[in-house]
């Protein structure tokens, strides 16, 4: 559902990091795929429109009217759905509260259309806040339920407090202003719902080059990568239901002005449905995925099966469905993934870590302050597993500090204790000046913590290019990051490429990378090797190095690959079952007999006899 | 004390209907992870099989005969349904794409039924007389679908302890991958996990038909109760399901007789909604399986 | 009995073995070492079918089974027992056992299935009807290890079996391993410890960052010093 996804699709081949220098003069169009998904839908909205105005056939103006303000909806739900990641089965309802309390203010209540309007638009807002509440605590099926339920209830409501709303028999809101002919059969409602339409397209493909819209879809995908980029999912939720419940409002005030009536038929369920319905068929994420989907559901059953409206349902469900099992991207995100098939045989870009490293270097400020790291007496435990047993450890500024030790040793915790994504029980953790022990994962990212996963998390569908200003709209320092601008000339080519087939070791790069450009002081690795040839590990300590040397970054390196280890770690802490061993330099560690038997396991007893 | 009664004997009766919806989402969920949006709409068409088949003249032994047939009937659909829901998670990395599948099935299921039926209520004709329970006239289906959701969940609990069969869906519920290494076919089991939820909920609406609103649209209304009593009772656990349904079922009375049946859904959204917030576990579930 | 050839994979695209080439024949033992991350279970799991190889291929019992789904690999006789001793929790200890014969359609007898393994671990019979979940972690390798035996495999891949268990509870769970090989199944032993299995092992191989370094016999493994290097980051 989510339009961005994290996951592997196909094993990557071909070489490694070398590949394919960014700089080359750019190919073909300098168009981003999105621009040209947004001129589509612009043209498609205002054609629809227009061209039955232009013919003087009001019936069609006024289905591609309807179908302008659905689309606002679906645009939103799509907002919604793949950039935020929620699941909402009720954006029906908060259409309805908004056509209806402009129904009940200016129609039974006679205020000026104006004041109707804006009552119903803050009423769809307070909806969608409904909303956006259970969310904070659950996801996923969860919210489809409770989100579905509203959308049943909200009806039944509508009829149960009928001396509010005419209960069945509905409202009547004439606007004869607006309904009256400016050109053909082109009337102000019609204009307004087409302006709506493309405003509301043009927003979304604003808001996802916003350092915002950023955020929401990493969250999305991953809300622990975004905590520690320093922000709080709850809170883009929050955001997002109200940004789309504000768009879906004024379509809601605007569908009560277009057909002069309200009843509580028109909000039924089923409207929630297709919303949601529209944005799968058309291709979730992609911008002009809703323009699609809820054309073909709107146009097929109405233009096809006009006279047997009872089928329209049968004709939701059944397209959402095939959609669903045979081109599970949509109709949109299917043609785009043929076309990208296509393309991809013309080459494709790549990041070379030996380019950035020099790039970057070149034009590295002079080192800031680093700060380190101090944890005292920590403790943590799950349940009766003891991850973390009263720890000690002295991270210096400016060093790179390795932690090592067997599987189940606690290493990742106490990564996840530092990072803030795990509390502690006890002890305290102090980050440069500051107390970070209890402080939360996105609060604990803005004392300048820059983390990496085991598993990068790298987001497939925003450009490379994006994928690095997600850290460096991060940044803590509030500047814009020299790292991007010493970058600045891949720009053009990153910004129009997806990260999807870049290769394992490019993807570890990107992610790196993100965690520099945040202006982190301190860069959490955990296990960045894996997966690396050794050239690639060659590659990855020359660029701990270069952090610790030419940007003063403190590096955290957990690491399985004790061979790396040695080659870049300044000090070592081993850990054992949650506890200390030993801390210090590298070759007072490989000295230590206590070190060698914990990862080879005692000399073999009776080997030799067997 | 008569309206208490009342409230009392045709709430828990009602609670049964959401239990057993329950039993039958917690029997797909356990296996798979899915929870069947259309489940609501399987309960309408077991009701619409008695609808069809049940005389206007009770007739206990044509009942009987044709438990059993409704009960194979959605086992059978489901099985279907089931093998289609699956069909895209086996190769797509889209583990959401059920949430649509089970959601369209659901309007399909409604449409077909609006094309045949049109939107008017179906009604059914009980084929056991009513009598009396503690001084109220109380019609038989009532009871009947109580004793079906205790028959149910006895008969589940000895088949995930006592067959290998289900002892093989408990281990696929507990442990995905140890369940594969052990040879046990995940996905054969899920499908017939499908087809046990399908007896549950024919038998279900095929019992209850006489006291539910069997309509085109009435399906998501069960679903969503359904799921309420399952939240409520912790997901999973087909004892909290029982309980769970209980509750739901005589808050939902309840306030049906105090304030009217429009604010039925209404109050249990406000149930669900304050159980999410405070104890998204339910009485019976682990707290893990409430991660999502 | 069991192959595989030049086999690479890996997570998603992150690329974990690199060229594996492993042997076996019925009745032997084999012996995977390596250091933490080396890739040792990520072998295993390719094996068993968990994750398809990016390269190469997994010959098994005569014909290659590359890509195939693990639980046709275990209908078939080729079983991976998990690390971290899983076992069915809320499933009592004989319910667990019995699960391993699922596949043969449960016909045999408890006392065939079992019979063997609880001779080797006789506090089994004791728990026999106690869900799995209040056993000790050692007892639930010894679960895990009689499940998998009631299933009659041709070769049986054996996933850290000491992982978190006491060192002292290992002698018994070897020697139910090697006698098990006796009767002509095939056996792979992943474990981190050097020292742990190579007695009861008749070969070994080392794998360091998904490549093979070392193999050959177990004794002569066990008397190799590199053994020790490649664990230790060939640090000097």
């Amino acid at each position: 559902m989510a339009g961005i996804s994290p996951t592997d699709s196909s094993p990557a081949t071909g070489p490694a990091l070398a590949m394919t220098g960014g700089a080359e003069p750019v190919p073909e169009a300098n168009r981003r795929p999105a621009d040209l998904q947004l001129a589509t839908g612009i043209v498609l909205i205002i054609g629809s429109v227009l061209l039955p105005a232009v013919l003087g056939n009001p019936y069609w103006t006024h289905n591609f009217t309807i179908v302008s303000l659905f689309i606002t909806v679906a645009v939103l739900q799509n907002l919604l759905l793949s950039d935020a990641g929620q699941v909402s089965f009720g954006q029906g309802a908060v259409f309805g509260a908004g056509a209806y309390i402009t129904g009940i203010v200016s129609g039974l209540w006679g205020y000026p259309l104006a004041v109707g309007f804006l009552s119903g638009i803050a009423t769809s807002v307070v909806m969608g806040l409904l909303f956006a509440a259970p969310a904070l605590r659950v996801q996923g099926f969860y919210l489809g339920f409770v989100t579905l339920s509203a959308a049943l209830v909200f009806p039944e409501m509508l009829v149960a407090f009928s001396d509010i709303t005419n209960g069945i028999n509905g409202i009547a809101l004439p606007v004869p202003a607006l309904k009256e002919d400016v050109f053909g059969s082109l009337n102000w409602i019609a204009i307004l719902a087409m302006a709506l339409a493309c405003l509301s397209l043009v927003f979304h493909a604003w808001f996802r080059t916003t350092a915002l819209g950023r955020k929401m879809r990493v969250a999305a995908v991953s809300p622990e990568a975004a905590l520690t980029l320093g922000t709080s999912p709850g809170q883009l939720r929050f955001i997002a239901f109200t940004i789309a419940a504000i768009g879906t409002g004024v379509a809601g005030a605007l569908y009560a002005a277009s057909i002069e009536f309200v009843s509580p038929y028109a909000f039924k369920v089923d409207l929630s449905i297709f919303f949601f319905f529209s944005v799968i068929v058309g291709g979730s994420g992609r911008l002009i995925g809703p323009v699609v989907g809820t054309a073909i559901l709107y146009l097929v059953p109405n233009a096809l099966l006009a006279d047997l409206a009872s089928y329209r349902l049968l004709a939701y469900g059944a397209v959402a469905l095939i959609i669903m099992l045979v081109f599970p991207d949509g109709v949109v995100g299917t043609l785009q993934r043929a076309l990208r098939r296509y393309r991809a045989r013309s080459g494709m870009a790549g990041i070379d870590f030996k380019t950035v490293l020099v790039e970057s270097a070149a034009v590295s400020r002079d080192a800031e302050t680093s700060i380190g790291i101090t944890i005292r007496k920590a403790r943590k435990a799950y349940g009766k597993m003891v991850a973390l047993n009263d720890v000690d450890v002295e991270i210096a500024p400016g060093e790179v500090h390795a932690i090592v030790g067997p599987n189940g040793s606690g290493k990742t915790t106490l990564l996840n204790v530092i990072s803030g994504l795990a509390r502690l029980d006890q002890g305290e953790i102090i980050i440069g000046d500051a107390d970070a022990t209890r402080k939360s994962a996105y609060l604990a990212a803005r004392l300048g913590l820059g983390r990496t996963f085991q598993t990068p998390r790298v987001f497939d569908d925003i450009s490379i290019w994006d994928n690095l200003q997600i850290g460096a709209d991060a940044s803590i320092s509030g500047r814009s990051s020299w790292l991007l601008q010493s970058l600045e000339k891949y720009r053009p080519r990153w910004s129009r490429e997806l990260p999807d087939s870049l290769p394992h070791a490019q993807r570890r790069l990107l992610e790196v990378l993100r965690a520099l450009a945040m202006d982190s002081r301190i860069l959490l690795l955990d296990e960045p090797a894996a997966g690396l040839s050794s050239e690639e590990r060659h590659d990855l300590a020359g660029l701990m190095r270069m952090a610790r040397d030419k940007m003063g970054r403190t590096v955290v390196l957990i690491e399985h690959d004790l061979g790396l280890v040695w080659q870049v770690a300044d000090r070592i802490t081993v850990l054992d079952a949650g506890e200390i061993v030993t801390s210090g330099l590298p070759r007072e560690i490989l000295a230590d007999p206590r070190v060698r038997n914990l990862f080879a396991g005692a000399p073999p007893e009776g080997a030799a006899n067997a | 004390m008569e309206e208490l009664t009342i409230i009392a004997v045709r709430g828990l009766g009602l609670g049964a209907v959401f239990s057993l919806v329950a039993m039958s989402l917690n029997a797909v969920h356990r296996a798979s992870g899915i929870f069947n949006f259309a489940q609501g709409s399987m309960l309408v068409l077991g009701g619409i099989i008695a609808a069809l088949y049940m005389p206007n003249v009770p007739d206990p032994y044509r009942w009987a005969l044709f438990l059993p047939v409704a009960a194979i009937a959605l086992a059978l659909v489901m099985t279907v349904q089931g093998y289609i829901t699956l069909l895209p998670l086996r190769s797509s990395v889209e583990q959401h794409s059920w949430l649509v599948s089970t959601l369209a099935v659901s309007v399909l299921i409604s449409a077909v039924i609006l094309l045949l039926r049109g939107n008017s209520q179906i009604l059914t004709t009980s084929q056991f007389p009513s009598f009396p329970v503690f001084g109220t006239r109380t019609p038989a289906p009532y009871i009947m679908v109580i004793v079906l959701a205790f028959i149910w969940y006895a008969a589940l609990r000895w088949f995930h302890s006592r067959t290998l069969t289900g002892l093989s869906i408990s281990a696929v519920a507990q442990d995905l991958d140890a369940a594969r290494a052990a040879g046990l076919r995940v996905r054969k089991l899920q499908m017939l996990a499908f087809g046990i939820s399908g007896l549950i909920i024919g038998s279900a609406g095929f019992t209850a038909a006489p006291i539910l609103a069997i309509a085109n649209d009435s399906g998501l209304a069960y679903v969503t109760n359904g799921f309420v009593a399952a939240v409520v009772g912790g997901i999973g656990s087909d004892t909290g399901a029982l309980i769970g349904g209980a509750l739901v079922g005589v808050l939902s009375m309840y306030t049906a007789f105090a304030y009217g049946g429009e604010f039925q859904n209404a109050v249990t959204l406000g149930l669900l909604v304050l159980v999410l917030m405070i104890k998204p576990e339910g009485l019976f579930g682990t707290p893990a399986a409430r991660k999502v | 009995m069991l192959e595989t050839r030049n086999l690479h994979s890996g997570y998603g695209r992150v690329p974990v073995l690199r060229g594996i080439n492993l042997q076996l024949q019925p009745g032997e033992v084999l012996l995977i070492l390596g250091a933490n991350g080396a890739g040792k279970s990520t072998l295993l799991r390719t094996i068993a079918g968990f994750i398809k190889p990016t390269a190469g291929e997994v010959r098994f019992d005569g014909a290659e089974v590359s890509g195939q789904a693990p639980e046709e690999l275990a209908r078939r006789g080729l079983r991976l027992v998990l690390d971290g001793h899983r076992v069915f929790p809320n499933l009592t200890v004989a319910d667990n056992i019995r699960l391993g014969a699922a596949m043969h359609g449960g016909k045999p007898s408890f006392e065939t299935l079992a019979g063997p393994a609880f001779e080797m671990f006789p506090i089994l019979r004791e728990k026999l009807h106690q869900p799995a979940r209040e056993l000790s972690g050692g007892q639930q390798q010894m679960v895990a290890l009689a499940q998998a035996f009631a299933a009659k495999p041709k070769v049986l891949l054996c996933d850290e079996p000491s992982l978190g268990l006491a060192q002292a509870l290992m002698p018994p769970i070897l020697a139910f391993l090697k006698d098990w090989a006796r009767n002509g199944t095939a056996i792979v032993i992943v474990e981190q410890q050097i020292g742990l299995a190579l007695s009861i092992a008749d070969k070994a191989i080392v794998i360091d960052r998904g490549e093979e370094k070392l193999s050959g016999s177990a004794a002569e493994l066990s008397n190799d010093p590199r053994v020790r290097q490649i664990y230790m980051g060939d640090a000097r």
